[in-house]
């Protein structure tokens, strides 16, 4: 895949969402002159503790998109077993087949070329309403996730909300 | 003494004017040699491949083995078949890049009668040898093809 290719995927991908936008999250480019660098905001999906949220993230595609996964960063401050405290996300789908160091994901489970921004913030979306604490990112958060989940999880899920909130309307 | 590589004409020379004032050699300057050609321009010749989906490595720089699973890959996604597309509306669009198939376009047929440009499955082939549409090994499902056939 050249790099004018990457680039007439994404810019479709980006006239679609403009077009259609989907439910849950808007999508838009960091600077208008690089394609490769796009912004996102989430909705904390409802029913959950992020609901009410706006959270902020970067997606980072490599010149080689589709066929090697984007990087995906949180910019908001976010309490998720899933989500590294500096806002990196780490889930199988944007994880390279064989690229597996744990030794416990299935091929299937990740990354494929025919993956979108679409389907990348579906997946992420789901992630924010069921954490998989077999791999956490954040130690901390998974403990909590277990074992205090209406205390200090909650607590802090609903600050990272507030916060989110707030810098939303700024 | 006694290294191989030293081959250049221009050390032999050294060694004619080290013989004939060793005294200076290691101050004059003219004695230094020109600093062997850039080397860069070659390398888009070399074919890089993809040993696990996240390395990169020039063809040159392959371990025997990694060689043998290259070839063997290139082998098997060459018995895939290919065909140009006819217009069939059963397979619309190369999911891999997005676009449409258009009359003429060359086509890979993988074994679980997914359909993709070749230039784009192949790359992804050499990657990781699985369908992107129904994640199937490409392998395993060859080999029930050829039992059932």
């Amino acid at each position: 895949m050249t790099e004018a290719q990457s680039a007439l995927l994404l810019r479709k991908q980006l006239a679609e969402l403009k077009k259609n936008p989907s439910e849950g999250f808007s999508a838009g480019l960091i600077d208008d002159n690089d394609i490769y660098k796009w912004e996102v905001l989430i909705i904390g999906p409802p029913d959950t503790l992020y609901e009410g949220g706006f959270f902020k993230a970067h997606l980072y595609f490599p010149r080689e998109y589709p066929l090697r996964p984007p990087k995906l960063k949180f910019i908001s401050d976010i309490w998720h077993p899933n989500i590294e405290k500096n806002g990196d996300v780490c889930i199988s789908i944007l994880h390279e087949p064989g690229d597996d160091k744990y030794g416990y994901e299935k091929a299937s489970e990740r990354w494929l070329p025919i993956h979108t921004v679409e389907t990348i913030m579906i997946s992420v979306i789901s992630m924010l309403a069921d954490p998989n604490d077999e791999s956490p990112a954040n130690v901390d958060s998974a403990k909590e996730w277990r074992e205090d989940y209406n205390g200090e999880f909650k607590r802090k899920v609903q600050m990272s909300v507030r916060k989110s909130q707030e810098e939303a309307w700024d | 003494m006694g290294n191989c590589l030293q081959t250049s004409t221009s050390d032999d020379i050294n060694l004619l004017r080290d013989s004939e004032s060793s005294n200076t050699r290691d101050t004059s300057p003219e004695q230094l040699d020109p600093p062997p050609p850039y080397q860069e321009a070659v390398r888009p010749t070399v074919p890089v491949y993809h040993t696990a989906p996240n390395v990169t490595r020039p063809a040159t720089q392959l371990t025997e083995e990694e060689q043998v699973r290259i070839a063997q890959r290139i082998g098997l996604i060459q018995h895939l078949p290919t065909g140009i597309y006819d217009g069939s509306k059963k397979n619309r669009e190369c999911v891999i890049c997005m676009y449409e198939f258009q009359y003429g376009d060359t086509v890979r047929f993988l074994p679980c009668m997914h359909t993709y440009h070749t230039h784009c499955i192949d790359d992804w082939l050499m990657r990781s040898f699985t369908c992107p549409s129904c994640m199937e090994p490409v392998d395993a499902a060859l080999l029930t093809t050829y039992e059932t056939n």
